[in-house]
């Protein structure tokens, strides 16, 4: 992935492009959709939990984006605004949600304590439904910072723009988000060795 | 040889291959007596190449269209630039407003501007002065009333809804109306210790027609914004900025 500064030429061609966006231009708008739905798609997909809700959630991104694209000034590469737009609507849903059933919400910038690396034995084959399971019980911050680093492949640097936090931070967020699964996991396997 | 305790090793910073070979020699030197921190790094790295290896869902086909529809009930994007209102309550603040501004212009100001309505250059027959300086006077506070009036219905604006309104705008127009209103204060300073200078009055009379100017120019802007005619708005508005 590159880097979340964009080089002058690929600042020349995103304010181009949002620029033609904002003049209402359709084929502009489509060609921000397919440079970066399909990414988009599986994070929401994956930090809802939930299909209907993944495609709510890309279109109301969408919506969004054509309605801030006036404020992109080309500070960032046009996908690295458009994806913290996404994630910051996601994690707001997200923790809306939660708020209403009462549950605690974690926070990006004050990272807990990593859990301590328990020792147990070592995982076998990981289960794709498996580990969804336990992507999907994760914490929306460290969800956040796990599905951008280790599934969509961005950078430390670029999970730390995207969601507004330190580089440190995102590799914490990384590292606890991967000591949970391991844990979840580990339990998993343990429960279906006791079957 | 110093001994390094589980918790003080870098594990993830070495399961994402950022240690100097110097960090990774010591870390794999524990890991050959430690079981625990092996199985460690062994499930961090499973873990990650599952995630890498996830399946990649695909949007619905129709996902587009269906916010292409949506898009296309939006107002164009581009009229957003200037925070446009689209609420009932913003817009009837910017009418207020824009009403306001026009009473002042057409109404409370008329009678002292334009060359018609100007004094004759040089001295006026002392009758005539006292009643020219009373009638100014009155006419002032009557605008200035309505410009209370115009700059109150603007701050409402900003007040109101601070996503819909620009603040950059407001602060300009702020400023300007500022140093306008300053430029008058002085003008009627100078008119009140020389009531018969025909250099005084001009002075006065400048500064009104400048606020006047600035005004109007804003009522332009609400009306331009108003219609989506966004080079008109952005030609407006470094007029106003200057």
């Amino acid at each position: 992935m590159s880097s979340s500064k964009p080089s002058g030429e690929v600042r020349s061609a995103d304010l181009d492009l949002a620029g033609r966006i904002r003049s209402g231009e359709g084929a502009a708008f489509e060609t921000l959709y397919q440079q970066h739905a399909g990414r988009l798609y599986n994070l929401a997909s994956r930090m809802s939990a939930g299909a209907s809700d993944a495609e709510d959630l890309l279109q109301d991104i969408f919506l969004l984006a054509y309605r801030k694209v006036g404020s992109y000034r080309g500070e960032s590469s046009l996908g690295t605004w458009l994806y913290r737009l996404a994630m910051n609507h996601c994690l707001d849903v997200l923790r809306n949600r939660q708020t209403r059933m009462g549950q605690l919400t974690d926070s990006m910038d004050e990272p807990e304590a990593a859990p301590v690396a328990a020792p147990g034995p070592a995982l076998s084959a990981v289960s794709r439904i498996d580990l969804e399971r336990a992507i999907a019980a994760l914490p929306p911050a460290c969800r956040a910072a796990f599905l951008l680093h280790d599934v969509e492949g961005f950078g430390h640097q670029e999970v730390a723009d995207i969601l507004g936090v330190s580089e440190g931070t995102s590799k914490s967020q990384v590292h606890k988000a991967r000591l949970r699964i391991r844990a979840q996991l580990g339990a998993r396997e343990l429960k279906a060795e006791r079957v | 040889m110093t001994t390094v305790t589980c918790q003080e090793l870098p594990i993830a910073a070495y399961v994402d291959g950022e240690l100097s070979p110097a960090e990774e020699r010591t870390l794999e030197r524990h890991m050959e007596g430690c079981p625990t921190c092996r199985a460690l790094v062994a499930d961090l790295r499973t873990v990650r190449a599952a995630a890498f290896t996830l399946d990649r869902l695909e949007p619905p086909a129709d996902l587009l269209a269906r916010i292409q529809a949506r898009v296309a009930a939006e107002p164009r994007a581009s009229a957003r630039l200037l925070a446009w209102p689209n609420t009932r309550g913003a817009w009837g603040v910017w009418l207020a407003a824009a009403a306001a501004l026009l009473v002042t212009t057409s109404i409370g100001l008329a009678p002292l501007l334009g060359p018609a309505e100007m004094p004759a250059t040089g001295l006026a027959p002392a009758a005539d002065q006292a009643s020219l300086v009373d009638s100014v006077q009155a006419d002032l506070q009557a605008a200035e009333q309505h410009y209370d009036r115009a700059i109150q219905g603007l701050e409402r604006i900003a007040r109101s809804d601070s996503a819909e309104l620009d603040p950059q705008i407001a602060a300009v127009l702020q400023k300007n109306l500022q140093v306008v209103d300053q430029a008058i204060d002085e003008s009627r300073a100078a008119l009140k210790t020389q009531p018969a200078s025909s250099t005084a009055q001009e002075g006065l009379f400048e500064a009104m027609r400048t606020k006047v100017a600035l005004l109007q120019q804003t009522v332009e802007l609400i009306n331009e914004m108003r219609k989506g005619n966004q080079a008109e708005a952005g030609r407006l508005m470094q007029d106003l900025s200057r």
